[in-house]
């Protein structure tokens, strides 16, 4: 249903890319996570994609109708997207009401519409509110409602509880995305957080200085991620570089990289690949316990634990079924 | 408050297309009911003329009142199309400019050849002079012995040093004063001239005319040089102060046993491309005219150019005086020279 | 890799930067660049002129007019500078940081004298300390001998204009210190930093963006003075175009001249630009809350006080007074009812010119960030350029496409249809309309431009989102959260169109006459006195709405 062909958009005439020969599919009623730190050129993707942004190379086709190429663009307005935005931008001088129906002012049946969508989000009451009256989460229900209101063929959300706490948005989240499955409206959600995108993504997109890094369903992302910069964002790795790899007595393939991530080394009990480490350092977390150690062969080490009781002189371990191997 | 507004609004523009319209029309239609005049002059002797023109006449006087180098470029810019019917100028330099880029059309009037001198009007009849004005001197009455007072170019001499006051080289009748030195005394004669006015100046120029008179009593120095209307004016000004400061100026003549007073003209010509010619010459006609002239006279301390009217009587009271018949073509003539001069020398 | 850096730098190659242009030009880059002609179109006319070359007098000016003409106005960008600088600054923080009695008649008071031209107010000084004048009759009634005060030089003028100009940069570092400084303030506070100290060391700096953009109007304004430079016999720029038009009768010089200023003018213009980078920076945190205002001593707040009568005293009640009292000595023989029609045309005439001239400055701004070619916004901004530019240079630039174009519509109309008409648009209010659109379109953008700012650009994007298209967008979301831009836009061309006058002169149609006008008809035939009536009506007409702009500025 969305099909994006080698999009390309600098904004310095070339001599840099914001976003370079980007190439994606999305099925319809598929929910894809766009992943990437600040910078990664993901705002960019969604601007190009609701056509708010001009792209200097490369086409987007929605439903089967080309919407943009170098020829020919389709305005905004009449691409039928959906979009959420990280700081809301409800109409600040209309009521609740007047939001939501704003994008559906032509239809039959608007303002029993609207009143559905307010329904959905859970804000009937409030209605005739003005978005100053709200918090934070309600506002961002509120563009959500707006948003789907005119039923669009994708919708977009771009970093939409990033203003949120913590409590908040882990909560906002699961109800966003049970209105989104519920609606079954095909979804781009835009997140510099693994977690957001891990629990509510079928398929993740990762970006990288403006280039796909990979793509995949969410859980082979995390098997099989396919470099470090992949593996890191989902979770905490560790490099076996070649002082390690002789700690652990471990020869491994030398035209590769390889990673371990920090919960598949166990402590004090057998593994293929063992050594024994001096704990310099044990810093209280919480639920972890970070240990600073230093290994036999003099080299150190972080690594977090749940175990509570750890002796000053400890064994450490991992199996080669759980090394991650990448080519680049 | 939002509906008034808009109707006024409407009203205004109402107004300007009805008047556009009538301009349009006049040139097909409606010849005999108006007449365009241009101005430099904004007097309330003015006004009333023109409004005794049209109850005499029933022909409309449409005014458009600006500085005349503004005009002039108006009426080039306009070329064929111009609305303007006479050009009315404050001095004859700016007639001459006029006449010299095409603007005026020579006309024929018995009654203007007869009743104005020939001094005061354009040899070709391109423009006409209405009112006269004399550049005088005001001296302070407690320290000038007006004997020492002879003529424009004894101002020049090392006894003024540091006593005169007069305004910025920016003002035409200044220009004028210096052209009819530069026709009299040549351009050289001329240069000496305003290089020693310079040295001789109280103050760095500023002001109007009427700056000038007071700063005489207010003692910064002791002789004004100024047109001789605006000493009228201060006489029978609304601010008792200014009547009282005039009165205790004493004014002189200059020349008079020589070439005359510089005089110079508020004159009037009829544009070249005037849609109603016939009006335009009825107008000046009228503004020439013994009735109208009084009024000028009278009103606005000017010197009547008709010969039969009598000047106001206040004056009178500064008895006759010898003016300088130079034709005034000539100023105009030397307008810009005497511009470069005055640059030359330093006389802002 | 090989690939992708080929591609790349083929995409920027010119064949495809021209199909980008061909797929990215819309109807609002069209449009824009219509207005842009439009408003630019006079100031070509003029500088077309500037390829024939010089008149002959060019050599003289350059050699005995053109050091006089620098430095006079060097002298007068820097006095004006420290003067404005020093009055509205202070009075600004004076007004913004302390509580003192009468604070709120000060906060409006002293943009008051923004409502007086700056001629008026240069002939009501000279006339407060001129011979036989108000100074004089004072120290007489008290019996004392009077001290003649000469202010008719350049320092008075410099004085003068600063006194009516300063406005202008209270109201822009107001507004800094009312809306952006309170979490510094604070923040200085806790740190134990002294008042003194926290306003020179932070508050300075930190306002420095928005006190230049409000500079930048002052001097663009002394650099145009052209009626109190030559009534203080001060030679300037623009007292040497009016010289070299019409005194030498050169008109090739005069626009040889206007292209220095405007040199100059520009050269302004990119400084505030270019210091303007940092603003962004420094209002990135916009969570700052309004100022809290401190309360001192009854002293020390009535020293305060003081302090800030001093600016509204010498920009506001002495012309105003001086004013009054010619009134008072004029009033039979220049109130009547032609002149109240007057007041009512001039009014009508201010208004119609705001309305449309707010109108084309929202559509330039607006339809330029419509259009998606980034040129097109750079060359938007042009369109203020008509601010630098004399007024009467201005007048002549109108007159040039508008008499070409009226020329052609007779010939056109006499073939076709064998119609003969005059001039359709000059000598109407058209031309005079569109002359004050182009002078004063800067006077309109800026304020609508920076509360454009203020909206994010979210908002209107989700109204896209949501299927509206531009204008409809622009109508239901965006107008009525500009609101209060547009009105101050508003308000600020009405003013300046009652005071405007060399463009009015050459201009103005048959039968309508305005304020203004009438003023200097009166002044020009040394009947000052007699001028005092139709400048008090300016400046009552416009102190009306420069309060209700107030009230407008401080909200926040």
């Amino acid at each position: 249903m969305l099909n994006i062909k080698s999009l390309s958009k600098s904004f310095d005439k070339g001599k840099s890319f914001a976003l370079k020969e980007v190439s994606f599919k999305l099925e319809k009623g598929d929910i894809c996570a766009v992943v990437g730190e600040s910078g990664s050129g993901k705002t960019t993707l969604v601007r190009l994609i609701a056509g708010l942004e001009r792209p200097d190379h490369g086409s987007i086709e929605l439903e089967g109708t080309e919407v943009s190429s170098i020829k020919k663009l389709v305005s905004p307005e009449k691409r039928k997207i959906g979009l959420v935005f990280q700081e809301y931008a409800l109409f600040p001088h209309l009521t609740l009401l007047e939001n939501v129906l704003y994008g559906i002012s032509k239809q039959k049946n608007k303002k029993q519409r609207a009143k559905e969508m307010l329904e959905l989000v859970g804000l009937t009451a409030m209605e005739n509110r003005y978005p100053h009256q709200l918090s934070g989460g309600q506002q961002q229900r509120v563009a959500l409602a707006r948003a789907l209101a005119p039923n669009p063929s994708l919708l977009i959300l771009d970093e939409p509880f990033s203003n949120l706490d913590a409590m908040l948005r882990m909560q906002l989240r699961s109800q966003v995305f049970e209105i989104i499955k519920k609606t079954g409206v095909t979804a781009i959600f835009v997140t510099h957080d693994t977690q957001d995108a891990l629990s509510v993504a079928d398929e993740i997109l990762i970006l990288q200085h403006g280039e796909v890094i990979q793509k995949d369903a969410a859980a082979n992302l995390y098997i099989k991620p396919n470099s470090v910069y992949v593996a890191s964002l989902f979770g905490n790795t560790i490099q076996l570089n070649k002082e390690l790899q002789s700690a652990f007595e471990c020869p491994l393939n030398a035209n590769c990289c390889h990673a371990i991530r920090n919960e598949s080394l166990t402590i004090n009990s057998e593994c293929e690949y063992v050594t024994y480490a001096n704990v310099l350092k044990k810093t209280f977390l919480g639920d972890n316990i970070q240990l600073l150690l230093k290994l036999d062969n003099g080299e150190q080490l972080t690594v977090l634990t749940k175990e509570r009781n750890i002796a000053d002189k400890i064994k450490i371990g991992f199996n080669s079924k759980d090394v991650l191997e990448f080519t680049s | 408050m939002k509906k008034l507004m808009f109707g006024m609004i409407a009203l205004i523009m109402f107004n300007s297309c009805k008047n556009g319209s009538n301009d349009e029309n006049s040139q097909a239609e409606a010849q005999n009911q108006e007449v365009n005049v241009y101005t430099h002059r904004h007097y309330e002797a003015d006004q009333e003329l023109f409004k005794k023109f049209e109850e005499q006449t029933g022909i409309k006087v449409n005014v458009i009142n600006s500085n005349a180098d503004e005009l002039i470029q108006k009426m080039s810019m306009e070329g064929e199309q111009s609305p303007a019917d006479v050009l009315i100028t404050v001095d004859a330099g700016r007639l001459t400019r006029a006449k010299d880029q095409g603007l005026l059309q020579p006309i024929e009037s018995e009654t203007l050849e007869s009743t104005i001198p020939s001094h005061l009007k354009d040899a070709e009849n391109y423009w006409f002079g209405i009112t006269k004005r004399a550049r005088i001197i005001a001296y302070a009455k407690d320290r000038v012995n007006p004997e020492e007072l002879t003529t424009y170019e004894d101002l020049a001499t090392d006894k003024w040093e540091d006593k005169i006051l007069i305004r910025s080289s920016s003002n035409i009748y200044n220009q004028s004063l210096l052209a009819s030195i530069i026709v009299n005394n040549g351009e050289d004669g001329a240069k000496e001239w305003t290089r020693d006015m310079v040295e001789n100046m109280a103050r760095s120029p500023k002001g109007s005319d009427r700056d000038q008179v007071k700063a005489v009593v207010a003692g910064e120095g002791d002789l004004a040089i100024l047109n001789s209307y605006y000493v009228g004016q201060m006489l029978n000004s609304s601010d008792p102060e200014e009547v009282e400061t005039a009165k205790k100026v004493g004014l002189h003549f200059p020349n008079q046993d020589g070439r005359g007073t510089h005089i110079n003209v508020s004159g009037a010509g009829v544009a070249k491309y005037a849609p109603n010619k016939d009006n335009a010459i009825r107008f000046i006609e009228f503004l020439v005219s013994e009735e109208a002239q009084e009024v000028f006279a009278n009103l606005n301390y000017e010197y009547p150019v008709n010969p039969n009217v009598e000047p106001a009587p206040l004056l009178q009271e500064w008895g006759e005086f010898k003016e300088d018949t130079l034709n005034l073509s000539k100023l105009g003539e030397n307008n810009k020279k005497a511009v470069v001069i005055f640059d030359e020398a330093g006389w802002k | 890799m090989m690939k992708q850096a080929g591609s790349s730098s083929n995409i920027f190659s010119i064949k495809y930067r021209l199909k980008r242009l061909k797929r990215d030009s819309n109807r609002w880059s069209i449009f824009t660049l219509a207005i842009i002609l439009f408003i630019a179109l006079p100031i070509i006319s003029i500088g077309v002129k500037l390829f024939a070359g010089p008149g002959e007098t060019w050599g003289h000016i350059v050699d005995n007019l053109l050091l006089d003409y620098i430095g006079n106005s060097l002298f007068l960008v820097f006095v004006c500078s420290f003067l404005v600088l020093l009055f509205g600054v202070s009075s600004a923080w004076l007004v913004a940081r302390f509580e003192f009695p009468l604070r709120k008649q000060m906060e409006w008071l002293l943009i008051l004298p923004l409502a007086i031209p700056g001629y008026i107010v240069a002939y009501a000084y000279a006339g407060v300390f001129d011979y036989g004048g108000s100074m004089d009759l004072i120290f007489r009634w008290l019996g004392w001998d009077f001290i003649r005060i000469d202010i008719m030089n350049k320092a008075g003028l410099a004085f003068v204009l600063s006194i009516s100009l300063f406005p202008y940069v209270y109201v822009s570092s107001r507004a800094f210190f009312l809306n952006q400084a309170n979490n510094l303030l604070e923040a200085s506070t806790i740190l134990g930093v002294g008042e003194f100290k926290s306003f020179f060391k932070l508050m300075l700096p930190l306002a420095r963006p928005a006190i230049i953009a409000g500079l930048i109007l002052v001097l663009m304004e002394v650099l145009n003075d052209y009626g109190a430079a030559q009534y203080y016999g001060v030679n300037t720029f623009t007292t040497g175009i009016f010289r070299a038009w019409f005194s030498l009768e050169e008109p090739e010089t005069a626009v040889y001249l206007s292209a220095l200023l405007i040199v100059i003018v520009f050269a302004l213009i990119l400084f505030e630009k270019w210091q303007r980078r940092n603003i962004k920076v420094s209002s990135a945190r916009s969570n700052n809350t309004y100022i809290h205002r401190k309360s001192s001593s009854k002293f020390s707040q009535f020293l305060i006080l003081l302090v800030v009568l001093i600016p509204v005293v010498l920009g506001f009640f002495i012309p105003v007074l001086q004013l009054i009292y010619w009134a008072t000595l004029t009033f039979e023989k220049v109130f009547d009812l032609d002149f109240l029609m007057l007041s009512l045309q001039s009014f009508g005439i201010a208004i119609l010119t705001a309305m449309i001239t707010v109108l084309f400055a929202t559509f330039l701004i607006y339809f330029s960030k419509w259009s998606f070619l980034g040129f097109i916004k750079n060359i938007a901004r042009m369109g203020i350029l008509g601010y630098a530019i004399p007024g009467a240079v201005i007048a002549i630039g109108i007159m040039i496409p508008t008499l070409a174009f009226d020329k052609w519509l007779i010939g056109a109309l006499d073939y076709l249809f064998s119609i003969k008409t005059g001039l359709l648009i000059n000598g109407t209010l058209v031309a005079l309309v569109y002359a004050y659109c182009v002078r004063f379109l800067a006077v309109a953008f800026n304020p609508i431009e920076s509360t454009s700012l203020k909206v994010s650009n979210t908002i209107p994007d989700s109204s896209k989102m949501l299927g509206v298209g531009n204008l409809k967008t622009f109508f239901r979301i965006e107008f009525p959260l500009i609101k209060t831009g547009i009105l101050s836009a508003l308000i600020l061309v009405f003013i300046d169109v009652l005071k405007e006058l060399p463009l009015t002169l050459i201009l103005k149609p048959f039968h309508i006459n305005t304020l203004a006008v009438k003023a200097y008809e009166y002044a020009s035939d040394e009947m000052i006195m007699e001028a005092a009536i139709p400048s008090l009506f300016i400046i009552f007409t416009a102190a009306l709405p420069v309060i209700f702009l107030n009230k407008l500025l401080i909200k926040k």
